[in-house]
């Protein structure tokens, strides 16, 4: 833990889907230096947590979010916020690889481009290579920026998704389970990608995968059920779990 | 006996209770085999039998209207011997150059003097009355084009009257037949080009599809012009905007029964709303053209949705995670993604209010119009009213006029629906 204030806060978070009550009063601080990732059963909420923390689940018509959730002490929920400020802060790659069916310049080139982040043609250019290789794809699509993004493979799409996002200069980056369409190869490549972004920006990972969630994250949140169970250090909670139900999950009694 | 770890399997009079493997080569196997193949060809030669009875359909409908309408596009000839030296005529070859020429070669009785040559030359199989009405008109563009021919005798072939004409085809009275026979190789046959050029008529021979043609583009002009972007709009509306609630369930349903009301319905609707309060004038493409627009906005519309909604939601999902705004999401990438799917919609509405023909009636398109529509407001006929109203006409010529100007009409359709689906093949995006 640091002593740097939170990067964002989340307190007594209520989600529901009409009458699902999927997230019930979950309280979780994000830190800036540290990889967080929620861990827990199928269905327990995991992703309609994440979402609530840029508003993506605004586009549900059904979902009603309540509690605070704040981004630098700002109430991200608040009249004034814009929310599509509020998405280029904090960033977001899914669980499946989605690039635009476009170029690989242009999926990265896109997001700097609506927010007016370059002023030529030039720095665009800069942009996207700095994303491309801060994603740990350069190498690979240097020489065909202008080939499809679609055309490369799951684990390449990925880290062109993880370019897309990092290409606005978010402050805090959301993955859903970012590897759970990829193999064990594309795997590993994306976990060492979240070590070497950690400190830059505050990313948050959920992964049904225990082993991933103890190799990439400093601070893990068990969720149960919409309940927040147990938030600590990974260290702490995968060694030595004050809560039964974490113990539980963690050593494969159920899930 | 040394004991085992390892537990013993338990041993049970069930478990051993003998397997019988299945016979695979069984007398009933086998006929359920065959059953199965017996069905099978069936069913593939029901879907052969369909797919050739609506094969042979069209074919009959296509042959029949080729057999018939090609005759059309082909006008019999007569040639004729031609002395124009004694016209009075100022020969200052000015005269014959530019608008006043059709004038000065009008009032120095050209058409009398062709009348003439053609009583003179064919007195016995009827003289004048042999030629077309429209005859003397080709002499006269014949010599702007080359003013010497009014210093030199010479021959031209000019278009028959349209008895003469339907009877060299094989189809005309015993009287005009007789006169065919007798002018024999004086006939002879040529591209009737004044079909595409020409308007309305009550002479078969000189009746052409242009002015129904341009009277159909203007009003295609005003339903595109009104429907795409409206439909479109509504579309998007609906699908990115609109609440899910009773309202817009109310208006998802209404859409969809307006798509399935009958044409005709349009036609009294334009007619009460158009013509009735708004007092456009009649028969005119602007009229047709809003109530067709009408007709095609619902189509366009659900086509419109349907191609909006295939787009997949993780692409809107990727565009608004990067902190695009839902107009920048629809523009950028909606949109993008669903035009082939909207064009193709599009242009089959358009394909279909193309061959409308009853809302047209119903406003008034049905008049006799000699002269194209020089705009939206003068009075049109549409290309299906004209095949309608060519239909209906008792003189024989008129047949081969029909049919030739139905096929002009599925050139038209067909070319629309052709786009259409080169569109769907070349651009539509498969998820
Ligand atoms: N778009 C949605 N509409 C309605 N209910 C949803 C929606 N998304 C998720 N839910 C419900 O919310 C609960 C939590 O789902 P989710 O957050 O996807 O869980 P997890 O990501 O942990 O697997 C589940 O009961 C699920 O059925
Ligand atoms: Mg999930």
């Amino acid at each position: 833990m640091s002593n740097n204030p939170p990067k964002m806060t989340a307190s007594h978070v209520d989600v529901s889907y009409g009458t699902n009550h999927a997230i019930r009063d979950v309280s979780i601080d994000v830190y800036r230096e540290d990889v967080t990732a929620f861990i827990g059963p199928s269905g327990c909420g995991k992703s309609t947590f994440l979402r609530s923390l840029n508003r993506m689940n605004d586009t549900i018509p059904t979902a009603r979010v309540s509690g605070d959730i704040r981004l630098d002490g700002e109430d991200i929920y608040a009249r004034e916020m814009d929310v599509v400020q509020l998405r280029a802060r904090v960033g977001m790659v899914f669980q499946k690889p989605n690039p635009f069916p476009k170029s690989i310049y242009e999926n990265v080139a896109y997001g700097p481009k609506i927010h007016g982040l370059a002023q030529s043609k030039g720095e665009l250019d800069r942009i996207v290579e700095r994303s491309l290789t801060r994603a740990g794809l350069w190498n690979e699509v240097k020489d065909r920026l202008s080939d499809p993004g679609t055309a490369l493979s799951g684990g390449q799409q990925q880290r062109l998704c993880i370019a897309r996002a990092i290409a606005v200069d978010p402050e805090v980056i959301l993955m859903d389970e970012p590897c759970s369409a990829l193999d064990p190869v594309a795997t590993a490549r994306i976990e060492e990608l979240i070590h070497d972004l950690r400190g830059r920006y505050a990313i948050v990972i959920v992964t049904h995968n225990m082993q991933q969630a103890a190799r990439v994250s400093q601070r893990t949140a068990f969720f149960h059920l919409g309940q927040l169970i147990e938030y600590g250090d990974t260290s702490d909670i995968f060694t030595n779990p004050r809560q039964e139900r974490t113990k539980d999950y963690i050593t494969g009694r159920y899930g | 006996m040394t004991e085992t770890l390892v537990p013993q399997a338990p041993v049970s009079t069930a478990e051993i209770a003998p397997h019988r493997p299945t016979d695979w080569r069984s007398h009933a196997m086998e006929r359920r085999i065959r059953r199965r193949y017996t069905a099978e060809r069936r069913f593939r030669l029901l879907g052969l039998g369909a797919v050739v009875v609506s094969a042979a359909c069209l074919a009959f409908l296509l042959i029949v209207m080729i057999a018939q309408g090609y005759q059309g596009f082909v006008e019999t000839r007569l040639t004729l011997p031609l002395d124009l030296r004694d016209l009075r005529l100022e020969r200052s070859p000015e005269r014959l150059k530019g608008p006043g020429a059709d004038l000065a070669l009008a009032g120095a009785g050209l058409e009398r003097a062709v009348d003439a040559a053609a009583n003179r030359a064919y007195e016995a199989e009827g003289g004048a009355a042999l030629l077309s009405d429209g005859a003397w008109l080709r002499v006269r563009d014949a010599i702007k084009h080359d003013p010497r021919l009014l210093t030199h005798p010479f021959t031209l072939a000019l278009p028959v009257a349209s008895a003469i004409d339907v009877a060299a085809k094989g189809n005309g009275t015993p009287a005009a037949e007789r006169s065919v026979a007798k002018l024999g190789a004086h006939l002879s046959c040529g591209a009737a080009w004044d079909f595409f050029t020409g308007a309305d008529s009550t002479d078969a021979a000189r009746a052409g599809i242009w002015g129904a043609l341009k009277g159909s583009l203007l009003t295609m002009v005003v339903t595109l012009a009104l429907a795409f972007p409206v439909g479109v709009l509504s579309a998007i509306y609906l699908e990115e905007y609109a609440p899910r609630n009773r309202a817009t369930d109310f208006i998802e349903v209404s859409i969809n029964n307006l798509a399935a009301v009958p044409s005709i319905v349009f036609g009294l609707l334009g007619l009460a709303v158009f013509l009735g309060t708004l007092h456009l004038p009649r028969s005119a493409p602007l009229v047709g053209g809003l109530t067709l627009a009408l007709m095609t906005m619902p189509v366009i519309v659900i086509a419109s949705r349907n191609a909006i909604r295939a787009v997949p939601p993780s692409i809107r999902d990727a565009a608004l995670a990067v902190g695009a705004s839902p107009i920048q999401v629809v523009s950028h990438h909606v949109l993008p993604l669903a035009a082939p799917g909207i064009l193709t919609g599009t242009i089959i509405g358009m394909a279909r209010a193309l061959g409308e023909t009853a809302p047209l009636l119903m406003i008034g398109m049905r008049a006799f119009i000699a002269a194209p529509p020089a705009g939206f407001t003068d009075s049109a006929t549409a290309l299906p009213v004209q095949i309608f109203l060519w239909s209906d006409q008792v003189s024989r010529g008129f047949v081969e006029k029909t049919s030739a100007a139905i096929l002009v009409l599925l050139v038209f359709l067909v070319a629309m629906n052709g786009v259409a689906i080169f569109l769907r093949n070349r651009f539509e995006t498969r998820w």
